[in-house]
């Protein structure tokens, strides 16, 4: 059965009636991608692989489209379009990975690029001293796509600078605002895999990562302070621009931009900290979502990103926070970045629990990672960020889940005697096994007894991150639960970005280090 | 393949060809790169890619629009510079805009060798090898990434300018890990050059790195006194020649801005022996000929015996101010204008301090102060009366750049060596010496190895 971009479209839906591709997409594209028969295609690499010797192989034939405008205060800075085609083939070949990717996507390039692979892949074998296994996998034939209302590709341009430009005006309304920098990313994925399984599946992919940021400069004192929105990037369509309500954020941004200047400097200590899902997201992602990588685990990641300080005989055993704490890795979360319907090798989309009851249960794991602690099945975790690059372990959308009770932010802060409230993602930095961070953010709020006092500035926090964990004494309920995420989370060598949602209500956490940014001293 | 400037060339001007608008710049690119991936002693990842790829940005009545692709048929190509000239016309204007530049002349650097560009896979599997075996024998655990890439790329405007370049690199960082996991070690090269790349020293260092690490104790956070391996200056100051934004300063954003609207040109900020710039022709790091929007790279200091000599002014920024574009950084050398210290010299004349060897997961904190917070890793020793006494588990610390470079806390300066940034994975580099500080700021302690 051969398949085109065309008949993907119709069959995923998204070609409505009679409309047409759309507009933006390039009339020769469109020619050159319906002249193009993955499946033939895939049958050329995956005999060709077999020919050659291989075990296992794969092909994936993608396309890639971005969209991205820039402004800044009252002008546009980068209006731009970009797509990719390309097709990487990965072999295993006694025990070894092989490689290799071509943008020339024709049945003879086919051919050569997998005979590349299969070569690269038996240089390797003949030094090789652990050979990789895999687990099976399901076979599949599917169509997917991620939920979307509105197309952000369908949407004109002009919109989306109007979009942009208003929300720098209502940043700028607060006298004192000195620049405002906005952006909007969209980003569109059409994903083919092949496996020598005889999986055959399609995937279109939508996610949207608008940005902005409020600069407020005292020229008198040389003093400046900025603020960044609060809201991330989502797995959603053009719609997640309409539901929000961006302009209040944009002019909330522009206030507390200009009040930073004026806020009262934090004085290092002990604090209990109540941190908003704006914020909390970010803690969860490096603390919680890197440990719980199987391969930095096994060591695989130890020259780069580091190992972790999680490793296989604490299944099941190591307290990682209070009993209150449950993290879920999730490939089906609704508006997920790391959403999809099977991952980069043809594994199914699911949910499982990492913590439960505060402890650690799970792992993250691809097909050739499960049987090194004797699991039967992969969770899906295999991803690479484009055709030309080999996919390896990448993180699913990993949450914290709220409290059962309709516990709200007020109930949260009424607990606290003396303590911080921070909203947004700021600086952030982890060690190499995941133990001691620091963590900044954009705004920070002095809570005493119970009420919200002041605005302070220069806050940062350090903890060890079961210490951190354990200190969890409550959550907020759904109501307050949000989903925020990184739009390029960056792993692996060579480095790939992989885009990831973490989902968390309010929290609170008992008794952590602060200290001030402006005048670090030893906490 | 990449591509030769005979193909670069064409497929410029068969762009420019094609465009209707009133100035335009293209941007062809193709790249050959290759991998080769081992952890817990044994391959992991390897493979390649061969990729081109062409970029326009088109200009109708000062509007702007951009648009590429990688698919290097006519159609692809036409269909790029049109989608280009769509998003112009939509487009409020840009009032940035300048002309493109004219023709311009460039001096060759040499930073290609084809033989990193083709990078043997035999080989390389049988070098990557040795330094396995070279952990075995010292019964450690050994992890790294070699990669090899080749450019090509060519810039054109419509207004006649054209600039090719070819580039290549080739790195191998390796990090050894002791079984028991209490000990590691990192050492990461890199150069243009395959036959430069010591891959044995390289796996040499970082099994010495691990094993002399071994039996680290714990020493209290604080503020020490510190010599910095040439990899440390790296993590934390790979990027310092890019950093001296005159817009920026001038926008009162920018450690180099002061009260008033003023800027820090022209005050010496840094200790009076150091010199910041950048040279395309230096034979250790060649820059690229062409800086920004392909204004011919000329040697540029930003610092000179300490003090602020130039801020980079893009062609906006300059015609705005009534100054000229600058025609640089294409790369960061640091250095002294006195004799430089050897390691063993700084760590002879330190009475107690700690010698670091790399820092990682670096952030800024706060940019008004340059700022950051990150952690050592992969080696600190503590050193009294001269000597190296002992492995010291890891710290955090919070600093300031500019503290730490300012008169009075550099004692010693070494011989810059090329060395990459390390969260860089070996693709930068720079030419940075060690460095000897009065004062570090350490503000906790971390257990990670």
């Amino acid at each position: 059965m051969s398949s085109t971009r065309r008949d993907f479209l119709k069959t995923a839906g998204l070609a409505a009636g009679a409309v047409a591709l759309p507009a933006w997409v390039f009339e020769a594209e469109a020619e050159g991608a319906a002249a193009v028969d993955k499946n033939r295609l895939a049958d050329i690499a995956l005999s060709t692989a077999k020919r050659l010797g291989a075990n296992y192989a794969d092909i994936r034939i993608n396309r890639y489209r971005f969209e991205s405008v820039a402004t800044r205060e009252r002008q546009v800075q980068n209006v731009s379009r970009s797509q990719n085609f390309g097709f990487g083939v990965r072999v295993l070949y006694k025990g070894a990975w092989g490689f290799a990717a071509s943008s020339v996507v024709t049945p003879a390039e086919v051919g050569r690029i997998t005979g590349q692979a299969v070569e690269i892949a038996r240089a390797n074998s003949a030094f090789q001293r652990k050979h990789v296994q895999l687990v099976g996998a399901p076979k599949v034939t599917a169509n997917w796509k991620s939920a979307f209302e509105r197309d952000p590709f369908d949407v004109p341009i002009d919109d989306k600078i109007q979009f942009l430009l208003r929300l720098n005006e209502a940043a700028l309304k607060t006298e004192g605002v000195s620049f405002v920098n906005s952006s909007v990313v969209f980003v569109n994925e059409q994903k083919f895999l092949a496996t020598s399984d005889g999986s055959r599946i399609e995937q279109y992919l939508i996610r949207c990562s608008p940005n902005l940021n409020v600069t407020a400069v005292n020229r008198a004192n040389g003093d400046f302070q900025t603020r960044a929105a609060l809201a991330g990037p989502q797995g959603m369509g053009y719609e997640y621009l309409e539901k929000y309500p961006w302009l209040v954020e944009a002019q909330q941004a522009g206030e507390e931009a200009v009040a930073k200047l004026k806020a009262k400097p934090v004085e290092a200590g002990k604090y209990d900290l109540v941190l908003h899902p704006s914020h909390l997201w970010l803690t969860i992602h490096e603390s919680v979502g890197h440990p719980t990588e199987l391969d930095r685990a096994l060591w695989w990641e130890a020259n780069y990103a580091g190992t972790s300080f999680l490793t296989p005989d604490k299944t099941g055993k190591l307290q990682f926070g209070s009993k209150i704490i449950n993290f879920v890795a999730d490939r089906t979360q609704a508006a997920g970045l790391a959403t999809v319907g099977f991952d980069d090798e043809g594994v199914p989309a699911q949910r499982w629990h990492l913590v439960r009851d505060g402890v650690f249960v799970d792992w993250q794991t691809t097909r050739d990672l499960a049987p090194l602690i004797g699991h039967k099945k992969s969770y899906g975790c295999l991803h690479a960020e484009s055709w030309s690059e080999i996919p390896f372990p990448r993180m699913p959308n990993v949450s914290l889940e709220p409290a059962k009770e309709n516990v709200s932010l007020d109930n949260i802060i009424g607990g606290v005697e003396n303590g911080i409230l921070i909203y947004g993602r700021g600086s952030y930095s982890i060690d190499q096994q995941r133990y001691n961070f620091q963590f900044g953010g954009q705004t920070f709020w002095e809570v005493k007894k119970g009420k919200i006092t002041g605005m302070l500035r220069d806050v940062a926090y350090q903890s060890r991150t079961t210490d951190f964990w354990g200190a969890c004494d409550a959550l907020g309920g759904q109501a307050t639960y949000q989903l925020g995420g990184s739009f390029n989370d960056g792993k692996g060598e060579p480095g790939q970005s992989n885009a990831v949602s973490h989902g968390c209500p309010i929290g609170r956490f008992r008794g952590i280090n602060v200290l001030n940014t402006a005048a670090p001293e030893r906490s | 393949m990449l591509l030769n400037e005979k193909e670069a060339r064409a497929i410029s001007e068969r762009m420019l060809g094609y465009v209707r608008a009133d100035d335009a710049t293209v941007a062809v690119s193709s790249l050959n790169y290759s991998h080769l991936r081992f952890a817990a002693n044994s391959f992991t990842t390897s493979g390649r890619q061969e990729n081109a790829s062409a970029s326009v940005v088109v200009w109708i009545d000062k509007k702007r629009g951009a648009a590429s692709t990688n698919e290097m048929d006519e159609a692809s190509l036409k269909a790029a510079v049109e989608q280009a000239e769509q998003l112009a016309r939509i487009s409020p204007v840009d009032r940035e805009y300048l002309p493109t530049l004219a023709r311009q002349t460039y001096k060759p650097t040499n930073g290609f060798a084809e033989a990193t560009a083709n990078i043997s896979v035999a080989d390389r599997a049988r070098s990557i090898n040795e330094a396995i075996a070279a952990c075995e024998r010292a019964k450690v655990v050994g992890a790294g990434f070699h990669q090899a890439r080749g450019t090509a790329n060519a810039t054109a405007t419509k207004n006649g300018n054209f600039n090719y370049e070819r580039t290549s690199l080739v790195s191998l960082g390796m990090t050894a890990r002791t079984a028991d996991g209490a000990s590691s070690g990192y050492f990461l090269r890199n150069h243009f050059d395959v036959a430069q790349l010591d891959t044995a020293r390289v796996a040499r260092e970082a099994i010495r790195k691990a094993v002399e690490s071994r039996a680290a104790r714990t020493l209290d956070a604080g503020v020490y006194p510190v010599v910095l391996e040439p990899q440390a200056v790296a993590d934390l100051l790979s990027g310092l020649s890019f950093s001296f934004d005159a817009r920026n300063a001038d926008e009162g954003r920018s450690p180099l801005s002061l009260a008033g609207g003023k800027t820090r040109l022209g005050e010496r900020i840094f200790d009076e022996r150091l010199n910041l710039y950048s040279d395309p022709w230096n034979a250790q790091l060649p820059g690229s000929q062409a800086a920004q929007a392909g204004l011919p790279a000329q040697k540029i200091y930003l610092v000179r015996g300490g003090g602020v000599e130039n801020l980079i002014y893009s062609r906006f920024w300059a015609q705005q101010k009534g100054k000229e574009p600058t025609a640089g950084p294409v790369n960061t050398i640091l250095e002294s204008s006195a004799p430089a210290a050897t390691l063993d010299e700084m760590i002879q004349n330190t009475p107690r301090g700690l010698l670091v060897s790399r820092f990682w997961y670096i952030r800024g904190t706060d940019a008004r102060t340059a700022s950051l917070t990150g952690l050592t890793r992969d080696g600190v020793w503590y050193i009294e009366n001269g000597k190296i006494q002992y492995p010291v588990k890891n710290f955090r610390f919070n600093q300031s750049i500019m503290q730490m470079l300012a008169p009075g806390n550099v004692e010693m300066i070494g011989t810059p060596e090329r060395v990459g940034n390390s969260e860089g994975q070996g693709d930068n580099a720079s030419l940075l010496p060690a460095l000897k500080l009065k004062a570090f700021n350490f503000t906790s302690q971390s257990e990670a190895v």
